[in-house]
């Protein structure tokens, strides 16, 4: 069952000189529930804008979302968790409080704020940050503190825009390590934009590839790799799959 | 000054702190020397003005009192009984009118700085507003609403608003966007925007305007007094001129002053640093 399904997405953005610029052609795709989806594409192709249409900070200029619930009934756009490519954690808020207010925003009942704030902070490895403030940790710390608060809010889908872009490659890898198991344990429904094709490689269940702008699906690709996901030669076997793929996508526009 | 870089761990910071602990005699010496650098540079400065003063007085003796028997004289002020009353009655009237102007600022500078109507509708009134000196205030103030205490808060409420709006205004516009869409993104109501996202991020401006406009409010409290109340500082300037004891006027002024260092260094600094505890300390000139 598809969780999301994405039809014929358009969007023009308006430049200064006035004239109008397609960024998004007819982008259809669709996330499959308690699947992980990596979309890659060419640098200013529209992946970001696509999330964010998804996540209802852009509008769509034609095309369709449609939302489904745990039944597989359309619904409205629901709550959607979403770890941006920086933390963008209140520096004022202690850690906890990051959480607990997009707790409240979310309507979680107060009683309930506590339980998932140890809860998630545990699950990334952060429950000794609770009280601090985020200024305080290191940029992976702070990043895992995103994806905790992108979870706690126990949407049944997540959006990720490059989340582990802007840490050094060891921290990376641990947090893709950590974000993968715990989309798997918790059986949420993610979308990820990424550059970093061992990434997609490593933590996909599908991939969607983008042509550049204005933007199309120009491959879907299922990921076979076995799950739990180990990195291994397979992992870069499968990146140097996807690279040849995006390459083609390249070509085909030059 | 303790420096601790943004990617410090809380673990670190607290290593190098017990660090600093086991080395007491290291920690003595650097603590007098954090005094002697936070003390030094504005004792110095109030000292270069009594300097100036002095000189000033030895060349214009008979019109300029000394600086010594100006802080006699204040000294006498702060014994009478009367000088808190005066006292109390100005600070009272500089804080209702910042305060009234302060509330109408904030949300005035949050509106236009968020809707490009409200921004098109206050601009100019605001730039108007800047033009209109506080001793006309003052005059319509006083004209308007008659010697009561309405007149003051008025003055300075209307002196000092467009001064404070452009600040927040200002805070507003470089606020930082991405935060203002996370917030969107986890569906923050209004209210949380305002007061978890936004009202933080304007926290330097408003201490900046706070600085510059309790400093401007006592300038029209003054002018208020001087002709509108029958008392206050300005009512005691005002009646030390009409008899010409500058040594009064200039006591008058001081003790005000020191009123007013006070409240800065005693309750701004302080709220201050409680509010931005958040942000670790950062020295830019360390080599």
């Amino acid at each position: 069952m598809a969780r999301l399904e994405v039809s014929d997405a358009q969007k023009w953005f308006r430049r200064e000189d006035g004239r109008s610029m397609k960024v998004l052609d007819r982008a259809s795709f669709e996330l499959r529930e308690g699947s992980v989806t990596a979309l890659i594409g060419p640098s200013g192709c529209g992946k970001t804008t696509l999330l964010n249409a998804i996540v209802g900070l852009e509008r769509l200029d034609g095309g369709d979302l449609v939302f489904r619930n745990d039944d597989g009934q359309q619904q409205s756009r629901p709550l959607i968790g979403y770890v941006f490519q920086g933390p963008r954690l209140l520096p004022w808020k202690r850690v906890g409080d990051n959480i607990r207010l997009a707790l409240q925003g979310a309507n979680v009942p107060r009683e309930e704020w506590e339980t998932r704030v140890h809860k998630y902070l545990d699950l990334a490895g952060l429950s000794e940050f609770v009280d601090q403030y985020p200024l305080y940790l290191s940029g992976g710390q702070r990043q895992r503190v995103g994806l905790a608060r992108a979870l706690a809010i126990e949407s049944g889908l997540v959006l990720m825009d490059e989340p582990f872009a802007s840490v050094d490659e060891l921290t990376a890898r641990q947090l893709r390590e950590t974000s993968r198991a715990l989309c798997e344990q918790l059986h949420r429904t993610v979308l990820f934009v990424t550059h970093n094709l061992s990434e997609a490689a490593y933590m996909s269940d599908y991939v969607v590839v983008l042509s550049g702008r204005p933007a199309r699906v120009q491959e879907y690709v299922e990921n076979s790799l076995p799950t739990p996901r180990r990195w291994g030669p397979e992992v870069h076997q499968f990146a140097a799959e996807l690279e040849g793929k995006l390459s083609s996508t390249q070509e085909a526009i030059a | 000054m303790s420096v601790t870089s943004g990617t410090q761990s809380t673990g670190e910071v607290q290593a190098e702190e017990s660090a600093h602990d086991q080395d007491a005699p290291l920690a003595r010496v650097s603590y007098t020397r954090s005094i002697a650098a936070r003390v030094l540079p504005p004792a110095l400065a109030v000292f270069s003005i009594v300097a100036i003063w002095w000189v000033l007085h030895q060349i214009f003796s008979d019109l300029l009192p000394s600086p010594a028997d100006t802080a006699a004289a204040a000294v006498n002020l702060l014994s009478d009984g009367t000088f808190f009353f005066h006292m109390f009655q100005s600070l009272r009237r500089v804080f209702v009118g910042f305060a009234i102007a302060m509330a109408f600022s904030v949300a005035v500078g949050i509106y236009m700085g968020t809707v490009q109507a409200g921004e098109r509708f206050f601009q100019p009134l605001v730039v108007l507003g800047l033009t209109i000196p506080g001793l006309m205030w003052s005059l319509i103030a006083v004209m308007l609403f008659g010697i009561n205490e309405v007149a003051p808060y008025f003055a300075v409420a209307a002196t000092i608003f467009p001064m404070l709006v452009i600040n927040i205004w200002a805070g507003v516009k470089a606020m930082d966007k991405e935060l203002i869409d996370m917030s969107s993104v986890f569906r923050f109501s209004p209210s949380q925007k305002i007061r978890q996202v936004i009202t933080p991020q304007l926290v330097p401006n408003i201490f900046a305007a706070t600085r510059y406009g309790l400093g401007l409010a006592w300038k029209v409290v003054v002018v208020v007094e001087m002709f509108g109340t029958g008392d206050g500082v300005g009512f005691q300037v005002m009646r030390s001129y009409q008899i010409f004891d500058m040594q009064a006027v200039i006591a008058w002024t001081l003790t005000f002053v020191l009123a007013m260092i006070l409240i800065e260094y005693g309750l701004i600094n302080l709220i201050e640093r409680r509010m931005t505890a958040w942000r670790p300390k950062v020295d830019v000139w360390r080599r």
